[in-house]
């Protein structure tokens, strides 16, 4: 009989061994009456250097998860450690996420687990917003006169990513600009003027010809005006022209209007096509961003904080994107912080939001916000692009960003997957191919 | 820090060390229970040995397998309940969806190359590795060791091997390419290219798992019907056709069903390896995409429900025909 009691309880530890070891991540709900302490995930991995050891009991933690690398995780931990600091009733515990991003938001916030403060890019808060699964914190703002929390002081066409059906989730912390990169020595070498706010389509196509070059005499390329990888996006084009690819009342997605046919016979025209730009199997080998660096390309769309005007022995100088025949709309790749709707504690949460937004508009350009969005603010923020700043806030007026909806990853993926690749990869022309896409297109639209 | 660490994890400890004990219990009970009704000691000490894992396959097997028949029916985004929509889902997926036809055409083509090639292939290979050939062992080992590596690993080596510019199988072909003077193939994005590519990686995956099982069938065969042949004079092709094949036949068999059930859950390949979407994409990989990308949980649940119905119906059909074609030891052939 002993022997037997022996012999279960052996086999209930090994089998409990195994689920142990099998379920070492914590799935299971949390049980009420435990409040949710810090990070479940690698939280405790977090250098916090300069959290007081005193009192951390007393105060609510808010946890913020977002996308950040190491060395951005450690910028930020700066502007958490000073708000940490003011702060008496909460602090904030950032808890990185790097890899498998939105897949990680998505479960924690339908398994109950989800941090208090998340960051989304904007193709996602209409969708999660839609589910209820965010905050709406429409309210909130109305009654606080922090100047982070003045929507009037934020362009109007990015705080709209940030709301869903007239009510807002978050505060964008970021709207960055596409801008011209070009490199000098190579617009001298070839006698070209510098590009300026008079380059339209046509001047931009033809000094991309002309610096389109064979160095070396072997017959093949070796230089390319402009480079194309379905970045810049083609929808940034597609306003150039005149054109929408999701109208702003999201009821349609005119792809097929002559506007945007025009725009994707231009897009279509110099992506991968060596008398533009370099072909696919070059860029794949050699690096997007990189060839520019290595002074192989004469001019390069990125974004205003790139790196990409402070390379090493490189003469980079940056001017606004050229203008299509209906403006000169650039692409702002934004991102908000939101809150989970199943926060413990909404007030200290939006209340946590407000001062990292602020915090943020002084840590990322370009800022979203009018008052703040000026090339002097730019400079001041990041010294590294002082010489760029004047152009960076010349862009900021023509900024736009994309109308999104609920289920705008699956927009996405039509838009990409059966109109821009078989663009890229000539096998069809715009104007074969956009009205047939649009009905699909048209089909996910709310 | 530390204490931090200790707060975090000491509750999740507590709870866990609870379903251990809780289920220590279980197995006692069950015991007793069992032998109140006079049940045997032996089979009591079976049943609750047993527990845990009747207990793991309730928990984590059947329902989740119950409960996605279910989702099946509703519209579901994990974050609001499931709302029941009846057949909604099934009609959305035969007559409203473009991708699906497209997609189930394209796995069900790839099943249709990959498990004949791959058994054919496979065959081939046993054969091979069960002569008497020096250092047989490093080619056994040769041959079996693409099963053991991760799959997505070898899918990423894949792509690499692929890749139209940078890629071993382009490098090695160029001359050929050169002597022919046509641009080299571009495996992935080229929809006419896609499918021979993926049935190339495919078939090294096969290859390995069921050479194995394939060489021990070749192993079980008694050497007296090899030398009862050799007595009556067979040539080594009369051997092949009327010996090896029928005493092989149940493990071809075995390896005929594991293959249609395989190919028609590609999936890890096909996830690591971005495909231009016009030529659809696999059954499996598009369940993921509306699951974990578009937040479709119940379409996803009708489509793997789809899915697990054709591979019944595939299963039951190649049992059927067994009859006609596997032949069992001892058994009389008609």
């Amino acid at each position: 009989m002993r022997k037997q009691v022996l012999f279960y309880l052996l086999t209930a530890l090994t089998v409990m061994g195994m689920v142990l070891a099998a379920c070492a991540s914590p799935q299971t709900p949390p049980s009420p009456t435990q409040a949710p302490q810090t990070g479940d995930q690698g939280g405790q991995a977090q250098p916090q250097p300069t959290q007081p050891p005193a009192k951390p009991a007393e105060k609510v933690t808010i946890r913020l998860t977002t996308w950040a690398g190491a060395g951005e995780a450690a910028e930020l931990q700066q502007i958490l450690d000073r708000i940490n600091a003011e702060n008496t009733d909460f602090q904030i515990v950032h808890e990185p996420a790097p890899d498998d991003y939105y897949t990680k938001v998505q479960t924690t916030l339908a398994g109950g687990t989800a941090a208090d403060l998340i960051w989304l890019s904007q193709e996602w808060i209409a969708n999660l917003a839609s589910k209820g699964a965010l905050l709406d914190i429409t309210d909130y703002l109305k009654n606080d006169s922090s100047p982070a929390a003045q929507l009037d002081d934020y362009f109007a066409d990015v705080l709209k990513t940030a709301a869903y059906q007239g009510r807002y989730y978050g505060l964008p912390w970021i709207a960055q600009p596409v801008v011209l990169y070009y490199n000098k020595a190579l617009f001298d070498a070839a006698g070209l003027a510098y590009p300026d706010e008079s380059w339209t389509w046509e001047t931009f196509k033809e000094a991309a010809k002309t610096l389109t070059k064979d160095l070396d005499g072997d017959g093949r390329n070796d230089q390319w005006g402009f480079t194309l990888n379905g970045w810049p996006p083609p929808q940034m084009f597609i306003w150039q022209a005149g054109g929408e690819v999701i109208s702003n009342d999201l009821k349609s997605s005119p792809v097929d209007s002559p506007e945007a046919i025009k725009a994707l016979e231009f897009y279509q025209e110099m992506i991968y096509s060596d008398v533009y730009a370099p072909p696919q199997a070059t860029i794949q080998e050699q690096g997007f961003g990189e060839m520019f660096k290595a002074g192989k390309i004469a001019m390069f769309m990125g974004g205003a904080a790139d790196d990409l005007d402070r390379v090493e022995g490189l003469d980079v100088g940056v001017a606004p994107v050229p203008a299509g025949p209906a403006g000169r709309q650039t692409f702002a790749w934004t991102a908000s912080t939101v809150i989970a709707a199943q926060t413990k504690n909404p007030e200290l949460a939006y209340k946590a939001l407000v001062q990292l937004t602020e915090g943020i508009h002084g840590w990322k350009i370009v800022p979203p916000r009018k008052s703040l969005a000026t090339a002097e603010a730019i400079s001041r923020i990041e010294p590294r692009k002082a010489k760029s700043a004047e152009a960076i806030a010349q862009a900021v007026p023509s900024m736009r960003s994309f109308n999104i909806l609920p289920r705008h990853q699956e927009w996405d993926s039509i838009f990409w997957g059966e109109l821009m690749d078989p663009l890229f990869q000539k096998k069809a022309t715009p104007a074969e191919l956009a009205p047939e896409i649009r009905k699909k297109l048209e089909a996910v639209l709310p | 820090m530390v204490i931090s660490a200790w707060e975090t994890y000491f509750p999740t400890l507590i709870r866990w060390s609870a379903v251990g004990a809780g289920v220590i219990l279980l197995m006692i009970s069950l015991y007793y229970l069992l032998r109140f009704f006079k049940v045997k000691h032996e089979i009591a000490n079976g049943y609750a040995l047993i527990l845990p894992w009747i207990l793991g396959l309730l928990i984590w097997n059947l329902y989740p397998f119950a409960r996605s028949l279910y989702l099946s029916f509703t519209q579901y985004n994990m974050f609001q309940p499931p709302q029941w929509i009846g057949l909604d889902n099934y009609v959305r997926m035969f007559t409203k969806d473009p991708y699906f036809w497209p997609s189930f055409r394209l796995t069900l083509f790839y099943a249709a190359l990959n498990v004949p090639l791959g058994l054919v292939g496979s065959i081939l290979v046993a054969l091979l590795l069960n002569r008497p050939i020096k250092g047989i062992g490093i080619w056994r080992t040769i041959y079996y060791l693409p099963a053991v590596l991760p799959a997505a690993a070898v899918a990423l080596l894949w792509r690499w091997m692929f890749s139209p510019t940078s890629g071993l199988i382009n490098f090695t072909l160029q001359p050929v390419y050169k002597l022919l003077n046509i641009e080299p193939l571009a495996w992935f994005t080229d929809p006419d290219l896609l499918m021979p590519a993926f049935v190339i990686m495919g078939m090294w995956g096969v290859f390995g798992a069921n050479t194995v099982i394939l060489l021990a069938g070749l192993k079980n065969i008694p050497k007296e019907l090899y030398e009862v042949a050799d007595l009556d004079g067979a040539s080594g092709w009369s051997k092949l056709i009327y010996v090896t094949l029928p005493m092989l036949s149940p493990t071809i068999f075995y390896n005929l069903v594991t293959g249609i059930i395989g190919s028609l859950q590609i999936f890890t390949q096909a996830f690591f390896i971005p495909i231009p979407r016009a030529s659809g994409t696999f059954l499996n990989v598009k369940i993921y995409q509306e699951a974990f990308s578009f937040g479709n949980f119940g379409y996803a649940s009708a489509l793997a429900w789809f899915l697990l119905v054709v591979i019944l119906l595939l299963t039951l059909l190649v049992f059927r025909s067994s009859a006609l074609w596997v032949y069992y030891e001892g058994e009389k052939r008609s």
